[in-house]
This record gives C-alpha cells, structure tokens and sequence, in this order.
C-alpha cells in the first residue's frame, strides 16, 4: 500500500512538472496556424504595379512561397535581403515560384521600400484592407507560406526567414512530395 | 437670486433630458449581432482585448469583415467559425469546452475526486492502527526475550 502510495505521488509530480515544463516553451505571443495541411484560400486581386490582377489558382501546380509584408514593418526590412537572394536562387527552378502580398499598406509606401531595398523580381498583391491577410489568418508581419502543387499549406513561418531557410525547411518538404 | 435658481434648474432639466434622449436612441440590429461577434473574439496581436475594443489596426479591419459578413446575411456561428478555422482556438476570448479542452474542465473534479477518496482511505487507516495488535506481540516477545536473558544471568 505504501508503494502504491509513493509511486503515485511521484508520478503526480513529474506530471505537474512535465505540464510546467510544456508551459515554459509556450510562446503566447505566437498562434500556431490551424490551417497546416488544409486547402489555402483563393484569391484573384490587384496587383502592386497596376498589372493584370494576380490570382493564386494560376500557379497551381508548382510550390508556391507566399510573403505577407508591408513596408511599415521593421522585420520586413531585415528579411528582404534574404527574399531577393531566394528569388534569385530558385529563379531557375521549374517547381517553385514566390509571390507578395503586400497588405495594410499604401502603394507609393511599398513602392518606395521596394526602390530603396531592391525589387526581387516576383510578383506582388497589393492589399490595402488586409482582407486577404484576414482570409489566410495572419495577424502580423513578415509571416510566409508555403504551398505544395496541389495548393494545401504545408509550412506556416511567422517571423522573418532566416539565411538557410529554403534548404532547411522547404527543400525537405519539397523532396518528400515531389 | 431666484432668475439664477431657475437658469440652474433650466440647465439640469436640459441635460438629463438629453442623456434620456440618447440613452432611447436605439441601436441598429444589424450593429448588435456585429458587437457580439466582435466581443467573443480576441484580437490578435494585444492578447487580453476583444476585437470590438481593441485599436489595433488588426482587429479594426477584422470589424470591418465581421460587418460585411453580417451585411451579407451570414450567421454569428457562421462568422465565429470563420476566424476559428483561420486562427484557431486562440481567437475565441471564451476557449470552447469540447475536444482536448474538456479536460481542463473535467480534470480538477476528477483529480478532487480522486484525492478524496484516497484521503477517506488514509483516514480509515490510520483510524483502525492503534488497535492493531502486532505491536502488543512485538513488546511482549521483547520482555518476554529480557525475562529469559535476566534469568539467564541470574542463574
């Protein structure tokens, strides 16, 4: 009786321990997107430059990163580098194209960043109201998706992409699928 | 003197009527199923706020789709559901108690449960000990081991 008794006191601790433990890595500040591995919603809208709208059904086929940024955010900034240096990299590859979407934004704000920072080439959405950002659930910026051929989120990046990020965590999914 | 007393009382009578007045003013149904919706969800980015109170830009943009949906006709549930599948379990201020989250609902009964019974049965335990009468036997074998040693000695 006196075993069962210890045994089961320490099994509740380590277990209240283990939930502390769990609770020390939960980061409140960041959501964790439910929309991994469902469908990612459609969209056909204006583009950035004036050119004929862009519509995500389009690019079906191939695996698509998308960016959400603005040219308010700071973070922005420091992953635009590393977007332009991306761009150029997978410019070449058959099954795998970027877009923008640029939101809560005005066109000349982004136009400017885009001057000043260097325009990586792809193309870019233009959503002022931030209908489509509400549409994919994002609730700050930069976040980024990645899209498998078939259109279903695979991959959800809140925060900037870092140097390596393409190799570390999108060529892996990309290796699995295709 | 008097003039002023009745200006006073002009001037009371003149505010509480219009605090009556826009107490009455009613509101647009449409604008009340949209507060509602909006103050079930959280916002986003400022944690403890609901959209409808919060001044984030987030959360403004998010009253804009709650109002348009409700222009369209669709329902509350219908509009809850549409930030659930998008955000997750995180934008509901009030967190749903089915699925995983019953447990913590459930959990602290079962866990009170639990120790209550264990403790009715310590209770019971150390209740009935004193009585037990292995401990009588032990002593007796003692004195009965000294006795034997004593005359032992003595012999």
């Amino acid at each position: 009786m006196s075993n069962l008794w210890k045994t089961s006191l320490l099994a509740a601790v380590v277990a209240i321990l283990g939930l502390f433990a769990l609770g020390l890595n939960n980061d409140p500040r960041n959501i964790p997107s439910p929309l991994i591995g469902r469908l990612a919603t459609p969209f056909s809208a204006p583009a950035l430059d004036n050119g004929p709208p862009i519509s995500l059904e389009s690019l079906r086929g191939r695996w698509v990163l998308v960016n959400f940024w603005g040219s308010w955010c700071g973070s922005c900034r420091l992953e635009h580098p590393y977007l332009m240096q991306l761009a150029t990299m997978t410019r070449n590859r058959p099954d795998f194209v970027m877009i923008g979407v640029d939101f809560k934004d005005t066109r000349s704000g982004a136009q400017q960043f885009l001057q000043t920072l260097g325009d990586p080439g792809y193309r870019q959405v233009f959503d002022p109201d931030q209908h489509i950002a509400i549409d994919w659930g994002v609730y700050g910026a930069p976040e980024t998706y990645l899209l498998d051929p078939a259109g279903t989120i695979r991959y959800k990046q809140v925060g900037p992409l870092f140097n390596g990020w393409f190799e570390k965590i999108a060529l892996p999914l990309m290796e699995k699928k295709t | 003197m008097r003039l002023q007393s009745l200006m006073l009382a002009c001037v009371f009578y003149m505010v509480f009527q219009g605090i009556a007045l826009a107490s009455e003013q009613k509101e647009d149904p449409t604008e009340a199923s949209v507060r509602s919706i909006a103050q079930s969800l959280r916002c986003a980015v400022c944690q403890n706020q609901s959209v409808y109170e919060s001044n984030s830009d987030l959360a403004k943009d998010m009253l804009g789709v709650i109002r348009t949906k409700v222009a369209k006709g669709e329902t509350e549930g219908a509009i809850r559901d549409y930030f659930f599948q998008r955000y997750g379990d995180y934008i509901y201020l009030e967190p749903t108690t089915h699925g995983g989250n019953s447990m913590l609902w459930i959990g602290p009964f079962v866990a009170l449960l639990v120790g209550g019974v264990a403790l009715l049965s310590a209770l019971k335990k150390w209740r009935r000990s004193p009585q037990a009468p292995s401990v009588p036997v032990k002593t007796d074998a003692f004195h009965q081991r000294l006795k034997e040693e004593m005359e032992k000695m003595d012999a």
